[in-house]
């Protein structure tokens, strides 16, 4: 869905689409000379499937770019520049905000190819170029002993350029960290062109690209830590009556010291849209599951762990279900990642939030976003981090027959209900276009100015992924309340 | 087909599952890609020409259909793009006498055969000729076998237990036919008296996803009259195109006049390796002779098989009911060989590095003997793994089993 305001901007009357490999603008033109045919794709046909990600389509963009290596990259911002035309960096367009979404004609720099990947186990390293798939890092580091440990729902798609730029995290983050906790430092080619190398030290520059969604710089390499996976890992199910009563065997465990690895929750329409998919027995009638894993390298302590965690679970009135093997936690596991696209079976479009809570407000939060959701009369489905008191609402709608205004109207009571409560709007999703409205009210004046000085200083001809986290500098906020 | 096209939600889950991505890295080539282009060649948005390459490429594998939680049906998509397509699709003289050359050959045993024969004996010729005719060349056997007729009717050897059909299948007839007399003979030593009715032919999916409907609907209503589904327990086959073909036949007929009898016959289609696996489940399968040394099967799914039909536990089961046998799983196993019905005549580039690609996958499970439960996987791997330099047996899944009946493994 596209607020009015970020509607792209029609493009000129298509000039009849050509196959035949000619470019049929300067851009593509310029950059098939200089990277060759193969590198470029110019034909309308072949651009039109590069205005999209998991969420949103935007404009169908001028030129597609397909970089080998860091030097393609710079080749290809060159080229852009000079044309003045927007660039929008692009990994497996799983991001789930609009990200890779262009907004108006411009360059789609699309990573897939930079795929090259080494493993230092002796540094307990890895250095990645963007396009690499994040599952892949794991594969390739799992034979040294080591494994990768930021795991987005998407990771068998999501590129580890893709990871950096949303901060990804997934159901391990609540115990071991987000993407930007594995970055040790990164190559990235600004808006002139020009390459970088960034470390954690000084000013943590790198850490300003992590989660920048494009808008500061396009990142060509990343150096990543591995760790040694934990030795023993045991997983519970928990099924609930009441969505609320699961948000309080959350806050109990952990107020009752548990660690768990990965602590995840999803509601009863997206517990019925996997069972759709994957037919494994989860229970359809519960209002809310939870999923948890604990893990360590002491069996004795892990299963210590995963008894707290049943016994809050209990308490808070749920059921209990051990996984026996690991092949029955990894089909739960699977479940879960399997939410989010499973929704597609409920409704072909949703509005997806990604917002974060303080963990003690998580009964109250999740429970007036139900009763939101009733109230509305559309579908809305919950599932989540919970365990960092990251949820995902979403909206799902049709637009044939929902009304987008009444769909973004709820996803703002959603926003808002997290900023009342001491809560944030994007946990790994980043704000995108997606949740760029909502940003005056969740970032004060003063801190937006910052962040736009910043924006100024590393883009100063805002060519970087228009349109994109910050709202118009002067916009009068108007536009933030539809 | 709109509302198909409407079911994605264009999250990327597929990519990965996607031969042709894998390959060639471009979302043109990816499902998510695909349907985009389906859809704006529909609405009327971009030229047929200019996406047909990219839909072309599609080996309509269905690993993105076991990939997609969103439970978008990309194989009846893609098919009945291609029925809507084909008609208007502007090709070379040349193109339509190849493809109808194909649709004529494949489903007919006997001209295949003969064929077949030809192109053994034109084989030493293969270097100076076009892409396009090297291509098939490549795939036959050394030695093309000679036809063997099929019995219409083979019976139980002990214990009856069951009555079913078989169809006999086409070019598998001619370059195989020890398929068929092995499936023959497990059936009737376990109890099961086979019947090929009469009057039956080519189960129609070549005709269908080449998109040629019409052909299709004639084979699939001569199947229709020739199968009585009421008179067995079941009506199978052994190879996974078939079958996955045979069980798509309400769809085909969907909204046709004979669309009922086509629900009653696909109910009653398993693959051999499905009902076999039942009867095995029920403790009714006669218990194979261990084999005379330990012995690592690398089983290869065939995508008709695993993705179309949804059969992957029922042939692993199989094997390791032989004692002695160890399964060994292929990595990227979900990834298609590029035989895919006609793909590697169509798009010999991709299949060739597709088969390149899965040989070295199998083989680096060191195995004793390759299993999988499809004609065309069967003659891909075969000739990519003889290429490479392996002269390790492959093998339909029931032969194996067949052999290890007879003491022979
Ligand atoms: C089903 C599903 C489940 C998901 N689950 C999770 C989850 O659990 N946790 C989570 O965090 N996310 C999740 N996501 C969102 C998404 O997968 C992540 O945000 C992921 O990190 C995006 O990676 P990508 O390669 O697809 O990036 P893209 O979507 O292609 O791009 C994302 C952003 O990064 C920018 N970008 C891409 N590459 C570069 C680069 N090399 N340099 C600079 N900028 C770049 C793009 O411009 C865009 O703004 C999910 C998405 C889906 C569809
Ligand atoms: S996995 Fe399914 S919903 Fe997702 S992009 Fe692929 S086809 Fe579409
Ligand atoms: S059917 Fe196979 S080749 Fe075609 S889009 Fe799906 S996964 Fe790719």
């Amino acid at each position: 869905m596209i607020p009015e305001k970020l509607a792209p901007t029609p493009s000129s009357p298509a000039p009849r689409p050509r196959s035949n490999g000619v470019p049929d603008n300067p851009l593509a033109a310029e950059l098939t000379r200089s990277l060759g045919p193969k590198k470029v794709l110019s034909a309308r046909s072949e651009r039109l499937n590069y205005r999209y990600d998991a969420i949103q389509f935007g404009a169908v963009p001028l030129a597609v770019v397909l970089p080998e290596s860091t030097a393609d990259v710079v080749a290809a911002v060159r080229a852009a520049r000079a044309a003045g035309v927007p660039i929008v960096g692009r990994g497996a367009a799983s991001g789930l905000s609009g990200g890779a979404a262009p907004l108006r004609e411009s360059l789609v720099v699309s990573f897939t190819r930079m795929t090259r990947l080494e493993v230092f186990p002796k540094r307990r390293e890895a250095r990645a170029q963007s396009g690499v798939v994040t599952l892949s890092v794991t594969e390739k580091a799992r034979p040294h002993g080591l494994i990768y440990p930021p795991d987005p729902a998407s990771f068998r798609t999501s590129t580890i350029g893709g990871n950096l730029g949303e901060n990804a995290g997934g159901p391990m983050c609540f115990k071991y960290g987000v993407t930007g906790d594995y970055v040790k430092a990164l190559e990235f080619v600004d808006e002139g062109g020009e390459v970088h190398e960034l470390t954690r030290d000084a000013y943590d520059l790198a850490g300003l690209l992590i989660g920048s969604e494009g808008t500061l710089g396009l990142i060509t390499e990343v150096t990543l830590r591995l760790t040694p996976p934990p030795r023993y890992t045991r997983t519970l199910m928990a099924s609930f009556p009441e969505v609320g009563e699961a948000a309080e065997a959350v806050s109990a465990a952990i107020a009752a010291g548990a660690v768990p690895s990965k602590l995840e929750f999803m509601d009863r329409a997206c517990t019925n849209a996997v069972e759709d998919f994957l037919d494994i027995g989860l229970p359809r009638e519960a209002g809310a599951v939870l999923l948890v894993d604990t893990d360590g390298d002491d069996l004795e302590t892990v299963e210590e762990e995963r008894a707290l965690v049943e016994a809050a679970c209990l308490k808070a009135g749920g059921a209990v279900r051990r996984a026996q093997s690991d092949a029955e936690s990894a089909a739960l596991w699977q479940a879960r990642r399997s939410v989010s696209p499973a929704l597609g079976r409920i409704r072909p479009q949703r509005m997806n939030e990604d917002i974060v809570v303080p963990r003690s407000v998580l009964p109250e939060v999740v429970r007036e976003i139900r009763a939101l959701g009733d109230a509305s009369g559309l579908p809305l489905v919950q599932f989540g981090h919970i365990g960092d008191g990251n949820l995902h609402p979403n909206v799902l709608f049709d637009p044939r027959r929902e009304s987008p205004q009444a769909v973004h109207d709820l996803a703002h009571r959603i926003a808002l209900v997290a900023i009342r409560h001491g809560g944030v709007l994007s946990g790994e999703h980043g704000i995108g276009t997606m949740k760029r409205p909502f940003m005056r009210e969740a970032v004060d004046p003063v801190t937006l100015g910052a962040l736009w000085s910043v924006k100024h200083a590393l883009d100063p001809r805002g060519l970087l992924n228009p349109g994109k986290i910050l709202p118009d500098e002067e916009g009068d906020g108007a536009h933030a309340h539809p | 087909m709109a509302h198909a096209v409407d079911a994605c939600v264009h999250c990327g889950f597929c990519l990965p599952a996607c031969p042709t991505y894998a390959l060639l890295g471009d979302e043109m080539d990816s499902p998510r890609g695909r349907i985009v282009l389906m859809k704006e060649v529909l609405e009327g948005a971009l030229p047929l020409e200019d996406a047909a390459p990219h839909l072309d490429r599609c080996l309509g594998c269905q690993a993105c259909v076991t990939a997609c939680p969103s439970g978008v049906p990309y194989g009846e998509l893609i098919t009945s793009f291609r029925g809507w397509s084909e008609p208007r699709r502007q090709r070379s003289p040349l193109d339509r006498a190849k493809r109808s050359a194909i649709l004529k050959i494949l489903p007919a045993p006997k001209v295949f055969s003969v064929a077949a024969r030809i192109g053994q004996y034109a084989k030493p010729l293969a270097p100076l000729l076009p892409a396009a005719l090297r291509a098939p060349m490549d795939l036959l056997p050394e030695r093309v076998p000679a036809m063997q007729p099929n019995a219409g009717f083979t019976p139980a050897k002990s214990k009856r237990r069951g009555r079913v059909a078989f169809l006999a299948g086409c070019a598998q007839q001619a370059l195989t036919p020890n398929f068929n007399a092995a499936t023959l003979r497990v059936l009737s030593r376990n109890g099961v008296e086979v019947v090929i009715p009469e009057g039956q032919g080519c189960c129609g999916a070549a005709a269908l996803h080449t998109g040629a409907r019409d052909e299709a609907l004639r084979l699939v209503r001569q199947n229709l009259d020739a199968f009585h589904p009421d008179e067995y327990d079941a009506i199978l086959s052994n190879a996974a195109g078939c079958g996955a073909g045979l069980k798509e036949y309400p769809v085909v007929l969907h909204g046709l006049p004979d669309e009922e009898r086509a629900r009653a016959f696909a109910a009653k289609v398993q693959d051999i390796s499905e009902y076999l696996g039942g009867l095995l489940r029920e403790g009714d399968l006669e218990r194979p002779m261990p084999t005379s040394r330990p012995l690592t099967v690398a089983y290869h799914d065939a995508c008709h098989l695993a993705h179309a039909q949804g059969v992957r536990a029922a042939p692993r089961e199989l094997l390791r009911a032989i004692p002695g046998v160890t399964v060994a799983e292929v990595p990227e196993g979900d990834l298609c060989c590029g035989s895919a019905g006609t793909y590697n005549l169509e798009q010999p580039e991709l299949a060739n590095q597709l088969g390149i690609r899965k040989a070295r996958n199998i083989l680096s499970t060191t195995p004793d003997l390759i299993a999988s439960g499809n004609i065309g996987c069967h003659t891909q791997i075969q000739s990519h793994v003889r290429r490479a330099g392996d002269r390790v047996p492959v093998m339909h899944t029931v032969e194996v089993l067949d052999l290890a009946y007879r003491g022979e493994l």
